[in-house]
């Protein structure tokens, strides 16, 4: 097939209402990533943010056990778990790396022994592991694009103290912010981004879109406020470039956006050296 | 400030001890005492950054209750520098977003409200540290003397009643040290502020500070440097450690 075709074949297939929604659901999901993965990153909750992740199939799991939508059951035990893991991660006196691997993989055995008592769950492993983002559905893109819309409000309207706890949590304690409130939002919407995204993304590839964006952005830009809205685009934009890269080559589309942020990463990482070759 | 009766425990033990003291407007104080005196322990319990176990704090004439909360006019005029400022150097953040940080207040708003008073009033905080060559730096590319002048611009950029600094020039030269003093102290006369500070320097001590509290867990000691940091009442504080902590330069 010449080139030319080619384009007009994925032309064509980006008409199709399900591309629609895929598009926007990327969208909407990495931007979102991006936004609160801005934060995670310098808060070293990378690790944390795969746990959840991990810790979402449990969830799933739960839900197809007791026969309710294992949607409806993820949001709530997303967040009660982030929550839950979060007072361990204060109280106790073991390393937060360590914690976290027993806590992820914990609940990976926990999910996969439950849904051996189930035989075949119908939404098959295989798209929980990896996600299916051209299965979105309109429902999906209404609780997408509230979350995000919730993420910027709070964000914005609570930059400045952020920054400060992001900065030192000692230094915002004694300009009397309670860092703990902030700490607890902050880990109720990256547990809700996470539970939301699973469907797309998948259990495996959910913290490359809270993770990868950040790292890029923090390589082009030593400006805080132009880093959360640099990583908040790369992580949309992501979306929108491994979403081409899928339809042109027929590639999974949740690996093909992840393969598209780490290919920004490396090009934000060579820009350096690119430009002392230019001169 | 006023203190009666402090007692701050960390885990299972009280790490400062029925400690009272008080301190005047304009007037600089410091806390000295050995390691794990509860020097740092007694500046967080000050703040409101560790609970108390009994005691009362008054903060420029308001209480300090329970919850380690102060009405947010009080606070303002608080700055504090905790122990080395140590944070990670790879987060990206501008001297200009960093100073601005001093002058917003917490709470809920949007982050361009108020944009060019603060522009302002972080570009004449910068100028009188001799720093307004840094303004568009990234924290990471700053020399140890830089950020410690750009943390007092942060302390500089609103009108402050006390400072309260917790061995603020730790890890800089003795040089940068002798420097960041001699501009915390022009920046004192002008602004009138009064500092309580924790410090290893007892040089510097006798120099620049008009009151002394001696801490080893209780308060053994207060008083002017002479008398406070007289041979006995040193061996009273530090026992066998006061060596150490005596240098000259």
């Amino acid at each position: 097939m010449s080139f030319s075709a080619e384009i007009a074949r994925v032309i064509d297939l980006f008409q199709l209402p399900f591309m629609h929604r895929a598009l926007i659901g990327g969208v909407l999901t990495g931007a979102t990533g991006g936004l609160l993965g801005s934060f995670a990153v310098l808060r070293q909750l990378s690790f944390f943010s795969d746990t959840l992740g991990h810790s979402a199939l449990l969830g799933i799991s739960l839900g197809v056990v007791f026969g309710v939508n294992p949607t409806l059951v993820l949001l709530p035990f997303a967040v009660v778990f982030a929550l839950g893991v979060s007072y361990l991660l204060e109280k106790t006196r073991i390393w937060t790396d360590a914690l976290l691997n027993i806590v992820y993989s914990s609940s990976l055995a926990s999910a996969i022994i439950i849904l051996s008592f189930v035989g075949q769950y119908k939404g098959g492993l295989n798209n929980l592991l990896f996600g299916d983002i051209l299965a979105i559905r309109p429902g999906d893109l209404v609780f997408s694009s509230i979350l995000l819309g919730i993420c910027i409000v709070f964000i914005s309207l609570t930059l400045r103290t952020q920054m400060l706890v992001t900065l030192h949590e000692e230094l915002a304690m004694a300009r009397g912010i309670s860092v703990s409130t902030h700490r607890m939002i902050f880990t109720t919407l990256l547990a809700l981004v996470v539970a939301i995204s699973i469907k797309a993304i998948g259990v495996l590839l959910i913290s490359a879109f809270v993770v990868t964006p950040a790292c890029t952005a923090q390589l082009m830009t030593g400006k805080f406020s132009h880093y959360v809205l640099i990583s908040a685009m790369i992580g949309a934009v992501s979306a929108v470039g491994g979403m081409v890269l899928s339809a042109f080559f027929d590639l999974p589309s949740g690996p093909s956006i992840v393969m598209t942020q780490l290919s920004l990463f490396f090009l934000a990482a060579s820009f350096p050296y690119l430009r002392k070759l230019a001169v | 400030m006023t203190v009666e009766n402090l007692t701050v425990y960390r885990e299972s033990y009280a790490a400062v001890q029925n400690v009272s003291f008080s301190l005047d407007a304009g007037t600089d104080t410091a806390i000295v005492g050995p390691n794990g005196a509860g020097k740092s322990t007694l500046v967080q319990a000050l703040l409101g950054i560790l609970p108390r176990q009994s005691g009362d704090i008054f903060v420029l004439g308001q209480a300090l209750n329970r919850k380690g909360s102060l009405p947010s006019t009080v606070r303002e005029k608080l700055a504090y520098l905790p122990q080395q400022f140590l944070f990670d150097r790879r987060i990206p953040i501008t001297v200009e977003e960093l100073v601005g940080l001093g002058w917003d207040s917490p709470g809920l708003r949007l982050p361009w409200l108020g944009g060019r008073q603060r522009f302002h009033q972080v570009r004449q905080a910068l100028a009188r540290v001799d720093a307004a060559h840094l303004r568009s730096q990234p924290i990471s590319r700053l020399s140890g003397g830089e950020m410690k002048r750009v943390l007092l611009a942060y302390c500089l950029v609103r009108p402050r009643s006390l400072l309260i600094l917790d061995e603020a020039p730790a890890g800089l030269d003795i040089q940068s040290e002798s420097e960041f003093y001699q501009l915390l102290y022009q920046l004192k006369q002008e602004q009138g502020w009064a500092i309580l500070q924790v410090s290893h320097d007892l040089d510097m001590v006798r120099r620049h500070c008009d009151r002394v509290l001696c801490l080893n867990r209780t308060l053994r000691c207060q008083g002017v440097p002479d008398v406070a940091l007289s041979p006995e009442n040193l061996v009273a504080a530090y026992g066998n450690e006061r060596s150490p902590y005596h240098h000259s330069h």
